[in-house]
C-alpha cells in the first residue's frame, strides 16, 4: 500500500516535469517523432514525390510520381500531378505533352490557359483518364490527372 | 505581541504565506515559458506578454488562497478561447486575406495542425507510414509532430484533463453554458454520452477508407470560427453549411439551453479518444463514501456529464471525466476531491490536488498563454494604430 502511495506520487510530480520537458524540448522532441516514425504527408494532399524537373526558362515544369496510395495495397485509380513553377514569368497558355513514365511516350497533352485558370487534357495512353482539377498554387499552377493503375 | 494577536496573528500570516509560496515557483515558470529563450523586444508583444502573465499568475494565487478550483480555471479557459479565435482569425486574414482556406495553401502544406483530427490519421499512419493531412511534419505554424509532441505531454500529466485545461475550442462551449442561471432544459438522456464513441469510430473508419480526414472535412464546429476550405463546389457548399450548423447548434445553443458543455460531451470525437488517457493517468477525482449524502449535486452540476448514479455509488467519476474541479468546489459536504492513483482516497485531498493543479495550471498556462498574450497585442496594436494589422 505505502509502496503504491510512493509510486502515486512520484507519478504525479512526474507530470510537472513532463510538461516542462514537453514545452522546454518540444523541438527536439519533434524532430526525434518524425525520424523515429519515418512518417511523411501523404501523397493524396502534397501530390506526391518530384521525379523530373524541365527548365524552360522563366518557367520549370515538375512531374511527379503517380499516386496510387491505398490503405493496404495501391488503389485503381489514382493521379499524376504536374506543377509549372514561376522563376519570372509563366505563359498565358502552356501547352506541354507529358511522358509519365520517362520512357520517350507522351502519355498525354495538356493546354492550360493560365488567365482563366482552365485546362483541357488530350489522354495519348490507356491508363490516363481525366482531368481532375486545376489549381493555382502561390508560385504557379498545377493540374491532377486521373489514372488508372495498370499494375493492379 | 500579546498572546491573542501570537494565536491569531501566525494562522493569518500563514494563510497568505503558503498559497504565495506554491505560487511563486509557478510563477518563476511561466514567466520562462511565456518568454521562450528571450525576452519579446517589441515594448507592446512585452506588455501583452507581461499582463498574460499576471493575469496567469494572479488567477493560480487565487485557486491556491481560495481553495476554489473551477472557478478560476474557467475564466482562464473561457479567455483563451476567445482569444484564440480572434487571434486565429486576425492572423489568417493577415497572411492569407480571408478566413478561406485554398487549395494552394494545402498543396503548400500550410494548413495548421489542430488535435481534432488525431484519432482520424493514426489508422493510416501506422499502416501507410503517412498522415492524412495538407499540413506539414515539422517548420511552420502547428507543425503535425509538434502538435502530436504537445498531444502526448498533455495526456501523460493530464489526461483528459486537455479537455477542461488546455483545449482551445472547449472555452466556447463552456463559456455559453455558463450564460443562463437556470437552464430551461435539465435533463439530458445519458445515452446520448455514447455519440462522441459512434462518431470517433465511426470517422475513424470513414477516414482511413478514404485516406482523407472525415471529420474535418465534415463534421467539426470549430471550422465556422477557425478556417475552412474556399467554397468552389457544391460539395463545399454543403459542407460549410453543416459547420456553421453545428457549431449554432452543438457550441452556442444546445450549452446555453441546457447549462453543459454539449459540444465536448455529446459530439466530440477527441474526447471520447482523449477518455481512453484517462485510464493510465496519474490523476482522477473520488467522491468520499463516508461524507457523501447523495444530493446528486454533482451529477447535476457537472458540465460533461461524467459523473452518474452508478458512479457516485462507486466513489469516483467517469472515465470522461475532464478534472475540471467543479464538482470538487461545489459538493456541500467537500465529500468530492482530486486524487492520485495509488493513494488512499480523499485522506490528502490538499496535496492531491496541488499535484494536480501544478502540472494542469503549468500545461494549460504556457499552450495558451502565447495565444492570450497575442490577442492583447493585436489589440493594443488596434488601439495605437488604429489597425489589427
Amino acid at each position: 500500500m505505502k509502496f503504491k502511495a510512493f509510486l502515486g506520487y512520484t507519478a504525479a510530480i512526474l507530470c510537472t516535469i513532463i510538461v516542462i520537458a514537453t514545452f522546454g524540448g518540444m523541438k527536439f522532441w519533434s524532430v526525434a517523432l518524425v525520424s523515429a516514425t519515418g512518417v511523411s504527408i501523404s501523397p493524396w494532399y502534397n501530390g506526391g514525390r518530384i521525379v523530373k524537373t524541365i527548365d524552360h526558362g522563366d518557367y520549370k515544369t515538375e512531374i511527379h510520381e503517380p499516386v496510387f496510395q491505398g490503405l493496404f495495397k495501391p488503389r485503381k485509380k489514382g493521379f499524376i500531378q504536374v506543377d509549372w513553377i514561376r522563376t519570372r514569368k509563366i505563359p498565358d497558355k502552356i501547352g506541354e505533352g507529358i511522358d509519365i513514365e520517362g520512357d520517350g511516350k507522351i502519355d498525354f497533352v495538356v493546354e492550360y490557359n493560365t488567365l482563366i485558370n482552365a485546362a483541357t487534357i488530350t489522354p495519348l495512353s490507356p491508363p490516363v483518364i481525366a482531368l481532375e482539377k486545376t489549381y493555382r498554387l502561390k508560385d504557379g499552377y498545377a493540374v491532377r490527372v486521373w489514372l488508372k493503375n495498370q499494375g493492379r | 505581541m500579546n498572546s491573542d494577536e501570537m494565536k491569531t496573528g501566525s494562522p493569518q500570516k500563514w494563510q497568505f504565506l503558503k498559497p504565495l509560496l506554491l505560487t511563486i515557483p509557478m510563477a518563476l515558470l511561466l514567466a520562462m515559458t511565456l518568454t521562450g529563450k528571450e525576452k519579446p523586444k517589441d515594448p507592446i508583444t512585452l506588455t501583452a506578454v507581461i499582463i498574460t502573465w499576471v493575469f496567469l499568475v494572479t488567477l493560480f494565487y487565487l485557486m491556491m488562497s481560495t481553495q476554489k478550483t473551477n472557478r478560476y480555471r474557467a475564466i482562464f479557459f473561457t479567455t483563451l478561447a476567445v482569444c484564440f479565435v480572434f487571434g486565429f482569425i486576425t492572423n489568417l486574414i493577415e497572411i492569407r486575406g480571408s478566413m478561406l482556406l485554398k487549395d494552394a495553401d494545402m498543396m503548400a502544406g500550410e494548413t495548421p495542425f489542430c488535435h481534432l483530427v488525431l484519432p482520424f490519421i493514426l489508422i493510416p499512419a501506422i499502416l501507410t507510414k503517412t498522415i492524412i493531412f495538407p499540413g506539414s511534419l515539422l517548420g511552420s505554424f502547428a507543425p503535425v509532430a509538434t502538435m502530436v509532441v504537445i498531444w502526448l505531454g498533455a495526456s501523460l500529466a493530464l489526461g483528459r484533463g486537455w479537455c477542461s485545461w488546455a483545449c482551445f475550442f472547449g472555452g466556447m462551449d463552456a463559456g455559453f453554458a455558463q450564460i443562463l442561471r437556470k437552464p430551461p432544459i435539465k435533463k439530458i438522456d445519458r445515452r446520448f454520452t455514447l455519440l462522441p464513441w459512434a462518431v470517433l469510430i465511426g470517422m475513424a473508419l470513414i477516414s482511413a477508407a478514404t485516406l482523407s480526414p472525415s471529420y474535418c472535412e465534415w463534421l467539426c464546429p470549430f471550422k465556422a470560427v477557425t478556417e475552412f476550405p474556399e467554397v468552389t463546389s457544391s460539395a463545399r457548399v454543403i459542407q460549410t453549411v453543416i459547420f456553421f450548423m453545428l457549431f449554432l447548434f452543438l457550441v452556442v445553443l444546445l450549452p446555453i439551453l441546457t447549462g453543459k458543455r454539449t459540444q465536448c460531451s455529446l459530439f466530440c470525437p477527441f474526447a471520447a479518444f482523449q477518455s481512453l488517457t484517462n485510464a493510465v493517468n496519474v490523476f482522477d477525482v473520488r467522491i468520499d463514501p463516508e461524507k457523501c449524502v447523495h444530493c446528486k449535486k454533482c451529477i447535476q452540476l457537472c458540465p460533461t456529464l461524467s459523473i452518474d448514479e452508478e458512479s457516485l455509488a462507486g466513489g469516483r467519476a467517469l472515465l470522461s471525466c475532464t478534472k475540471c474541479g467543479k464538482c470538487v468546489d461545489n459538493c456541500p459536504k467537500q465529500a468530492i476531491s482530486f486524487h492520485v492513483k495509488g493513494t488512499e482516497a480523499c485522506k490528502r485531498a490538499i496535496l492531491d490536488r496541488n499535484l494536480f493543479l501544478y502540472p494542469a495550471w503549468l500545461f494549460g498556462a504556457t499552450f495558451g498563454g502565447g495565444t492570450i498574450a497575442g490577442a492583447i497585442a493585436r489589440l493594443f496594436k488596434l488601439i495605437t494604430t488604429g489597425s489589427l494589422f
